[in-house]
């Protein structure tokens, strides 16, 4: 246990000495919300509007959500994983007493800690500038579903990012475009990361369903605003769960190829 | 070229490649999003899915031709640490120049023409009258303007304190809030957006000459902001020429 | 434990993709690439006693890292046999890793933007190092290698020579059993260099570790190991005292001078054979009981301004080495 708390420690000394790219990634996390925030404020400018099943407190409180879940989801120091299989620095984890996956997962721990923070701090700045209404969640029950959601989500997401990265192993020079590709693009679109999948026609949504990505945002925000019925969210945490087993699985695989193919180059 | 090179610059391009497919991606996501919010809700902030796909796609117009025009700027910092700017400098040909557009890459050519004919298609629905076809390129020229100023500046500020990145990135956020017409926005952050960076002038306001909102006298009011954006970037360069410390060791 | 480290009929194999010249060559290579497989190691084998210091020297691309990499569990064996300290080494159990350490040279573990104290306190916890243990070992690796005063400044401002006292400092604070060092003294000045093997040689001294260091720098060996394995092209091709090698192999000097006039160079060829002339160097080869004869008699007898006495390059011996089999 002592060590993962050390890992935890000098991760986050890590974030301080880049203090200023950390408040910048901040600031662009706001200024992304504001476009967000605005543009339902202007769909539902009028009282009483509901579209794709919303009302006005649903959508700003979804869209103050994100800002929160991606905090915690998101926010991971497993993209370096690629940088360090590429320049050879992998050697130095190999030769300690330490699961790679558990220290990298301790590291991301240590930058949600951080995000949050500042997400929390955020979203109470902003809810106080932009006086939205807001939803909350009474049904215990869904409450717990949603937190249950988030833990799903977390560690799902590490996993993909993880595979992700992994590709580094076969092309050291394209590590960054795969990640670009997948993790801010793919992710952040079919996760709801930018906007509720309700509103893509059924026909989408069943496709988009069959990936991971929207138990990784989606879904939990969801069962927060109480907008899935009682049998699809079993099926949705058991999905859930499934693509957890699933990306696991394909992870130790890729790990175990990997490792073979590394040649621990790089003198 | 050596074997090893090419197969280098082969990499390099296949990771181009895929970080460009990422982008186009991109685009047709959030398109997709408009399309269908649109669908949904007919209206927004009072303009119809092909205004707000218009304004959407006049963003990215001057945004992909800013990108690759001046890619070189976000090799800047680099050129300045390593001292590489001093060698420049002492070339015959403009360093500003240089340094603004000596990084075009090809590979963003391809994203333009596609652009442009989807400009063209949404924007002929408008059925613009010659006044407005000429404002709206007059002003998307002078958004072009405004964004070489900025760069400039950037450039400029990237001298004097070696903080590039973080500037760039504050520009790039900034003015994607323009991916939609900013009068979507609250106050302060619609004056922020038309005064301070004016993203409202380079894209929200050539998108509306072409639908008949904009009138010639505004036009002209609006291209003096971008001359001047100009003159007083290149003012600031030359500025901070002059507080140039070489960085070689 | 008997034996520290086993090789059997090691064998290691890269599969690399040939890439063929010219632009067809780069497609070709792409859609049907040809493998080519690259024979690093040709069945080696030694053993290696707990506590002994051994040279591992051969020219660049023998084989030596490979086998480093092999023994610390980061390369997979083609085949062959390989236990370290009753392990095998590419499952890498932690009980094996937490008595093993590999320093190479570029690699470093230091975490760059944060004071070395900070990486040495995460292996710490990382290792379960006791805390006695822990400030007993950090005082004395500081005092040994010098590095109290740099303990806390960022790593990314500090020379080379710094950084690479430091980097021994972490990869010892778990006092490993065996310690693997590919090119400790690479890029090192002199006096860096110098430092490095006083160290390494107090090391093996003070707690009996078991060393295996790997070498291009023929001085590294003269000061350090008693015994060296010569690897050249994946094979070894001695295995010995170092003195026998030297002695065996290496039956000249090489005397350097530099003449501040021009002489009769048949007088040169009385004292030595004359590898190469370009005036005002002269590069004789000297007996090597007969070389400090033959400096005193230069300098005596000749107009010498400068004059330096070097060992026959490594290269040169490995060929003789070679060339003798």
């Amino acid at each position: 246990m002592k060590k993962y708390f050390s890992i935890f420690k000098i991760s986050f000394q890590q974030e301080f000495v880049y203090r200023i790219n950390f408040i910048m990634w901040r600031v662009r996390n706001i200024l992304q919300i504001f476009l967000i925030f605005f543009l339902w404020n202007a769909v539902f400018s009028q009282p009483g509007a509901v579209v794709f099943g919303y009302d006005r407190a649903k959508i700003l409180t979804y869209v103050f959500g994100i800002l929160v879940l991606r905090a915690i989801v998101f926010s991971a120091r497993t993209v370096d994983v690629s940088g360090e299989i590429s320049s050879g620095d992998l050697t130095n984890y190999l030769l300690k007493p330490i699961s790679y996956f558990k220290y990298w997962f301790t590291r991301d721990l240590s930058s949600k800690a951080l995000n949050l923070g500042f997400a929390t701090v955020e979203t109470t700045i902003l809810f106080l500038i932009l006086k939205p209404v807001f939803f909350l969640q009474t049904n215990p029950t869904l409450v717990l579903v949603f937190v249950i959601s988030i833990f799903l989500a977390v560690f799902l997401y590490f996993h993909i990012l993880f595979i992700v990265n992994l590709v580094a192993f076969w092309t050291p020079e394209s590590g960054w475009a795969f990640q670009f590709l997948f993790m801010v693009i793919i992710a952040e679109f079919l996760s709801g990361g930018i906007f509720p999948l309700d509103i893509l026609p059924l026909a989408f949504q069943k496709v988009v369903y069959l990936s991971p990505f929207p138990y990784v945002l989606f879904f939990p925000l969801q069962v927060y605003l109480g907008k899935i019925a009682t049998s699809a969210i079993l099926v949705g945490l058991i999905t859930s769960g499934l693509w957890l087993v699933i990306s696991n699985l394909i992870l130790r695989y890729l790990w175990n190829k990997g490792l073979r193919r590394y040649e621990a180059v790089g003198r | 070229m050596s074997r090893n090179s090419f197969m280098n610059v082969l990499f390099q391009r296949m990771a181009f490649m895929i970080f460009l497919v990422g982008k186009v991606l991109r685009f047709l996501m959030f398109f997709g999003f408009l399309f269908f919010l649109l669908k949904g809700t007919k209206n927004l902030a009072g303009y119809n899915l092909n205004q707000t796909i218009f304004f959407f796609l006049t963003f990215n117009f001057v945004d992909v031709v800013a990108q690759f025009l001046f890619r070189e700027v976000y090799r800047f910092r680099p050129l300045v640490v390593n001292g590489g700017f001093d060698l420049v400098l002492t070339k015959p040909m403009s360093a500003l120049f240089r340094v603004l557009m000596g990084g075009a890459d090809v590979v963003d050519l391809a994203t333009i023409p596609p652009l442009i004919f989807a400009i063209y298609w949404v924007g002929n629905l408008f059925h613009p009258t010659p006044l407005q076809l000429v404002l709206f390129l007059f002003l998307l020229f002078n958004g072009l303007l405004i964004a070489t100023a900025f760069h400039i500046a950037v450039l400029g500020l990237g001298i004097i304190t070696l903080e590039i990145d973080h500037s760039i990135m504050i520009y790039r956020d900034l003015s994607s809030l323009g991916r939609l017409p900013i009068d979507i926005y609250k106050e302060p952050l619609k004056s922020v957006l038309t005064f301070l960076v004016p993203v409202g002038i380079m894209v929200t306001l050539p998108a509306k000459a072409l639908m008949g909102l904009v009138s010639p006298l505004g036009a002209l009011a609006s291209s003096l902001i971008g001359i001047l954006g100009i003159i007083l970037a290149v003012r600031f360069w030359k500025f901070a020429l002059t507080k140039y410390a070489s960085a070689s060791s | 434990m008997d034996k520290a480290i086993t090789v059997n009929h090691l064998v290691k194999n890269f599969e690399v993709t040939e890439k063929k010249p010219g632009l067809f060559g780069s497609f070709k290579s792409l859609i049907s690439p040809t493998r080519k497989t690259v024979r690093a190691l040709k069945n080696i084998s030694f053993v290696i006693q707990p506590g002994e210091l051994v040279g591992f020297i051969g020219p660049n691309g023998a084989g030596k890292t490979t086998t480093l990499k092999i023994l610390s569990g980061l390369l997979y064996p083609t085949s062959g046999f390989t236990q370290v300290l009753d392990f095998d080494p590419w499952e890498k159990k932690p009980e094996f890793l937490k008595q093993i350490s590999l320093v190479m040279g570029q690699k470093n573990q230091l975490w760059w933007d944060l004071p070395a104290i900070e990486t040495f306190e995460l292996n710490r916890a990382i290792y379960d190092i006791g805390k006695k243990d822990y400030e007993e070992s950090l005082a004395e690796l500081v005092e040994l290698l010098d590095v109290g005063k740099i303990l806390n400044i960022q790593v990314r401002r500090l020379s080379l020579g710094q950084r690479m006292r430091l980097e021994l400092v972490a990869a010892l604070l778990h006092k490993p059993k065996i310690l693997f060092l590919d090119e400790p003294t690479i890029g090192l000045d002199l006096i860096g260099q110098q430092k490095i093997r006083e160290f390494i040689y107090e090391y093996n001294r003070k707690n009996e570790a078991t060393i295996l260091l790997t070498s291009h720098n023929m001085d590294d060996l003269i000061d350090l190991a008693r015994r060296v394995i010569v690897i050249n092209e994946g094979k070894i091709i001695f295995d010995g005292a170092l003195e026998d090698l030297v002695k065996r192999f290496a039956k000249e000097k090489i005397i350097k001078v530099t003449l501040s006039q021009e002489i009769d160079v048949k007088k040169l060829e009385e004292i030595g054979t004359i590898k190469k002339i370009s005036f005002p160097q002269v590069t004789i080869s000297v007996p090597r009981p007969a070389t400090a004869v033959a400096a005193a008699e230069l300098l005596q007898n000749f107009p010498v301004e400068d004059l330096t006495i070097e060992e026959v390059p490594i290269e040169e011996v490995i060929r003789k080495v070679f060339g003798s089999k």
